[in-house]
């Protein structure tokens, strides 16, 4: 268990949209294998969960779905990243990196500061 | 906003909820597909594969669960749920809805109908006028501190002088006779001062209503009229092309200017007019002598002021007060002692609220009486369904049902029971409204009566506030009971029923003996009213009503001068005495105990001394020679009027009342007495009785006849009287045709027995008396359907207890009692709580009182109070009486189970 981290809350939405970005049109079960991979198999993701996170992100209109055909001819429902999604990850991602950044201001060792 | 269109997905979600589960299974199943795919390629086999897909996915009703409560609303969809599952108890157990449903009609209905009469008479008063709580009513007062009208000269100095107003305008309404001769039409109309629409802030619906200009008090120069839109549209078909066309009035052409919007009625609460003319056309109009307006004597205009922004009530009055006070002394030749003073429209003494404002309280509160009672009525019902379906509430608790859900599933279900009454409250209100005018007296008060009683926006609030409270009193206490549900107790008591639910019965006990305590308040009210009305009834008038035919006359209407008009009644009086079956005909001004103000004139006595202030204004009739004997009003001493008593004397005569004599001549013949009024002589030729003149309440006061041909004047009523020896409706045609055949232009339009017309005076009681009669049988149907229901079910609960007992050899007679007096003992605890309530109730309700037009004097409601408590034990004792009967049918068939059959049962 200790060596696997849980997806923390909030997060999960923003490797979605980034995922997404970066490869196009995913079915949920690609997603989540996608970002298991992304995160070099260091997240475990419960993939129950990830569907409620992809209709909160529908409603609120960052993504769009359709049912398609998956690479082996399996009938799937492909999620899409919309253009109020792109805009959306640009913001978190700009919030995120300066997040980060102050976070690491406070974590770096004293004599550098 | 994101979040806001995110709701909305989710509102939308609530409706397509079925496919798109499917939906949503078919996603996670072709999840599984994939992974199982995945896994098989990587060697596993096919089920391997599909076990560790199913593992990684972490539970495929998890995440349906976590999924349906992100796509809807949960506790909108929980709501809805309980909605369907309530609807779906409610048509099964038809019975018991019909009952609940239509008590909570009755009591919801009830309760809204109150409302919204008072919505109408106090809350909102004037329709169609801009800003109305700015708006108050302005009162004259005499001496004695009565409220009268005003006359047209105070209103100049009024309307010139004040400076906490916007302005004053004044009304003056009349009977109007529009049309041609031959088929005039009876319309009621207000004779208005220039500025009338602009101190209401009315707008035009077309047109143009009257402008600045028409201010001016010149009179005769404004032929012009504004009509309601009422009658613009049954009149006209709502021409728009109405404006600058002409109309009849009183054999006047008036040109309308413009059409009121829909929502005004006029100045008065309650009461619709349907056309509006410059005050100063009163003299073409009505044949008014123009000095008449410049006499302060005159008082016939009901004053209504716009109050400055930022100024108090209290200041304007004082404003008012103070200008007053000073007219007073600057004309103390006719105004010595007069003040003015403000009040909100609906205290107004002129017009129906006042009969109604009384009344109104009372009905509020004893509408919310019978809502109490309603809602213990339904909350009992509540309870025994609850405990009928305590194996339901059961299951559902140990299926993993929390305690709230079924509480609330317990109050949803109360709601949509008030909401179903309510719903059906609300569609029978408008329908009341029509109620109302059928209470007022017959006359033209019943014609002018016009509310609004569609219900708006507060009337609607207000029932659906008193719908949620109803659902809350009814509902609270069996969700309590639900939550409170033992589990095991319950599934292991198995089929038996009744041991644990003892505490229950006591609380639908105390239910029932609320609701007796209840209905007791509301017989004993009713107890009061009728008795306070049969006592007022009793009273003698001091004149006989009855074989009386009435026709009030508004000659003014067809252009008849003042010399033409005491023609037409002497003719008149001439052949209705030919008539067969008719013994008396008479005329006067005033109808003694009728609607309108009565008036009065200032005299000074030849050998009495006023003291400083003496209020010498004297109330007086003006009355034909018959008029006395017509009424059996009989002289004590001297001689009634005579046909000698007319223009041609230059000293007139005048009859006055024992009351008078007491007053002004103590000790001292008054035959004889000189009496000076109307700037003329009077000697006094007789002395009559006292009778009733304005309620019948009242003790006498001084007053005076004078003979109809020497004071008769233009701006005075002209009532008609004809005493018959049958039935008066029987003259009815008789005087039509004989009307018809003197002046085929004069209508007889609303001729009624004289004794139903004085009924106005007794309209707050009789109201009262009857509404409470009304609402007190239904609290005592509602109080007995409920101690019934207790004790039939009290009495199934305890089927086998009563076998037992009778199988060891309890007599029925035995059980028979047992189970009456078990119903008898909550019937008394509910009859002393009540007795105490309706104690209290009777101080409060004592303090009610009414306005009568006339002078703005006050009655009480409820006569004074001798046999009070003969009321409280008659009513106690009818409802023990009840109590005993719906015990007696349940205890009836306790007394005849069969006690084999009852322990077999089990």
């Amino acid at each position: 268990m200790g060596d696997k981290t849980d997806v923390w809350q909030g997060t999960l939405s923003l490797m979605v949209l980034r995922t997404l970005e970066t490869i196009g049109p995913q079915h949920g079960y690609g997603l989540a294998r996608r970002i298991e991979q992304t995160s070099g198999d260091l997240l475990q993701l419960n993939y129950g969960t990830l569907y409620p996170a992809l209709l909160k992100l529908e409603q609120e209109g960052y993504i769009r779905s359709s049912w398609g055909t998956s690479e082996n001819n399996r009938k799937a429902k492909f999620y899409e990243i919309t253009k109020a999604g792109q805009r959306r990850l640009k913001a978190a991602e700009a919030e995120w990196n300066q997040t980060t950044a102050i976070l690491a201001r406070f974590l770096t060792p004293a004599e550098e500061a | 906003m994101r979040q806001f269109r995110a709701l909305l997905q989710r509102f939308w979600g609530l409706l397509g909820s079925r496919r798109a589960d499917a939906d949503f299974a078919a996603e996670l199943e072709s999840h599984v597909v994939l992974d199982t795919e995945a896994g098989v390629r990587n060697g596993l086999t096919p089920e391997e594969a599909r076990r560790q897909a199913l593992i990684r996915l972490g539970g495929a009703e998890q995440a349906r669960q976590v999924y349906r409560e992100r796509r809807t609303l949960p506790w909108v969809e929980d709501l809805l749920h309980d909605l369907r599952f309530g609807v779906r108890m409610m048509t099964r157990n038809a019975g018991f809805t019909w009952v609940a449903v239509l008590t909570m009609a009755v009591g919801i209905g009830a309760t809204t109908t109150a409302f919204t009469w008072i919505n109408g008479v106090l809350l909102k008063p004037l329709g169609g006028v801009a800003d109305p709580s700015r708006l108050v009513t302005v009162e004259t007062v005499t001496s004695n501190g009565e409220w009268v009208p005003n006359s047209y000269p105070d209103f100049i100095d009024f309307r010139d002088q004040l400076k906490s107003f916007d302005g004053i305008a004044v009304s003056h309404v009349t009977a109007l006779s529009v049309g041609k001769e031959d088929h005039a039409e009876r319309v009621w109309g207000e004779l208005v001062s220039g500025n009338f629409f602009s101190v209401l802030g009315v707008q035009p619906e077309a047109g143009r209503l009257f402008l600045p200009a028409e201010y001016a008090d010149a009179p005769g120069k404004f032929p012009i009229a504004v009509i309601s839109d009422r009658y613009w549209r049954s009149h006209y078909g709502a021409d728009p092309s109405i404006v600058g066309k002409t109309i009849r009035v009183n054999q006047h052409e008036l040109t309308i200017v413009g059409v009121a919007s829909p929502a005004f009625h006029g100045s008065i609460p309650v009461t619709a007019f349907d056309l509006w003319i410059p005050y100063m056309e009163q003299p073409v109009l009505n044949g008014v002598q123009e000095w008449m307006l410049r006499d302060r004597h005159d008082r016939n205009m009901l004053g209504i002021a716009r109050v400055k922004q930022g100024v108090t009530f209290e200041q304007a009055r004082l404003e008012l007060k103070t200008l007053a006070d000073r007219m007073a002394v600057a004309n103390s030749n006719v105004s010595l002692g007069m003040s003015a003073t403000l009040m909100p429209l609906w205290k107004s003494p002129h017009g129906p609220q006042g009969l109604l404002v009384g009344p109104l309280r009372i009905l509020m509160g004893v509408c919310v009486l019978v809502l109490l009672i309603v809602c213990a009525n339904v909350a009992n019902l509540l309870l025994a369904r609850a405990t009928v379906r305590e194996k339901e509430f059961s299951a559902r608790l140990a299926l993993g049902a929390t305690r709230r859900r079924l509480a609330r599933q317990v109050l949803t279900e109360s709601l949509l029971l008030t909401g179903t009454g309510a719903a059906l409250g609300l569609a029978v209100t408008p329908w009341m409204g029509h109620v109302l005018g059928l209470l007022m007296p017959p006359g033209p008060m019943q014609q002018l009566v016009a509310m609004d009683t569609r219900p708006d926006l507060s009337v609607l609030a207000f029932t659906a506030g008193v719908c949620v409270l109803a659902a809350l009193a009814a509902g609270l206490v069996p969700a309590l009971q639900v939550s409170r549900i033992n589990i095991s107790a319950r599934l292991n008591a198995g089929g038996r029923s009744g041991a644990g639910s003892r505490g229950r019965n006591r609380l639908r006990a105390v239910l029932v003996a609320g609701e007796v305590a209840l209905a007791l308040v509301a017989l004993v009210g009713a107890g009061l009213f009728a008795r306070g009305f049969a006592q007022t009834m009793q009273i003698d008038p001091g004149f006989n009503p009855d074989h009386v035919l009435l026709n009030q006359f508004y000659l003014n209407t067809n252009g008849y001068s003042l010399q033409q008009r005491k023609e037409f009644c002497r003719r008149l009086e001439q052949r209705m005495l030919g008539a067969p079956g008719v013994t008396d005909v008479a005329y006067s001004d005033g109808v003694p105990l009728g609607f309108e103000p009565s008036w009065w004139e200032e005299l000074r006595i030849d050998g009495y001394a006023p003291k400083p202030n003496e209020n010498m204004n004297i109330f007086r009739n003006v009355v034909s020679p018959g008029y006395l004997p017509l009424m059996h009003i009989p002289m004590v001493e001297g001689r009634d009027f005579t046909d000698a008593d007319n223009e041609s004397q230059d000293v007139g005569a005048m009859i006055v009342n024992e009351a008078f004599v007491r007053r002004f001549s103590a000790g001292r013949n008054p035959i004889g007495t000189r009496i000076h009024g109307w700037g003329n002589w009077f000697r006094v030729v007789g002395v009559v009785k006292d009778s009733k003149y304005h309620y019948l309440g009242e003790t006498a006061p001084p007053y005076f006849y004078v003979p109809f041909r020497q004071i008769y004047r233009e701006d005075m009523n002209l009532a008609f009287y004809v005493r018959t020896k049958g039935e008066p409706d029987s003259v009815l045609s008789t005087l039509r045709a004989q009307v018809r055949e003197l002046d085929p232009n004069v209508t007889v339009f609303d001729a009624a027995p004289l004794k139903e017309f004085i009924g106005a005076s007794l309209y707050p009681q009789k109201v009262a008396a009857s509404l409470m009669t009304v609402l007190g049988s239904i609290a005592l149907l509602l109080a007995a359907v409920g101690l019934y229901s207790v004790m039939a079910y009290s009495v199934a609960q305890r089927t086998q207890e009563i076998g037992v007992r009778m199988a060891l050899g309890a007599r029925p007679g035995h059980v028979l009692g047992m189970v009456i007096r078990q119903g008898l003992t909550i019937a008394v605890a509910g009859l002393i709580a009540g007795g105490a309530l309706a104690i209290l109730m009777a101080r409060a309700v004592a303090s009610v009182s009414f306005t009568n037009s006339a002078m703005g004097s006050s009655a009480k409601l409820v006569g004074s109070g001798a046999n009070g408590p003969v009321i409280y034990f008659a009513a106690a004792g009818f409802l023990c009486g009840i109590a005993a009967l719906a015990s007696y049918l349940p205890a009836r068939r306790a007394a005849s189970i069969e006690p084999m059959q009852a322990l077999r049962a089990e």
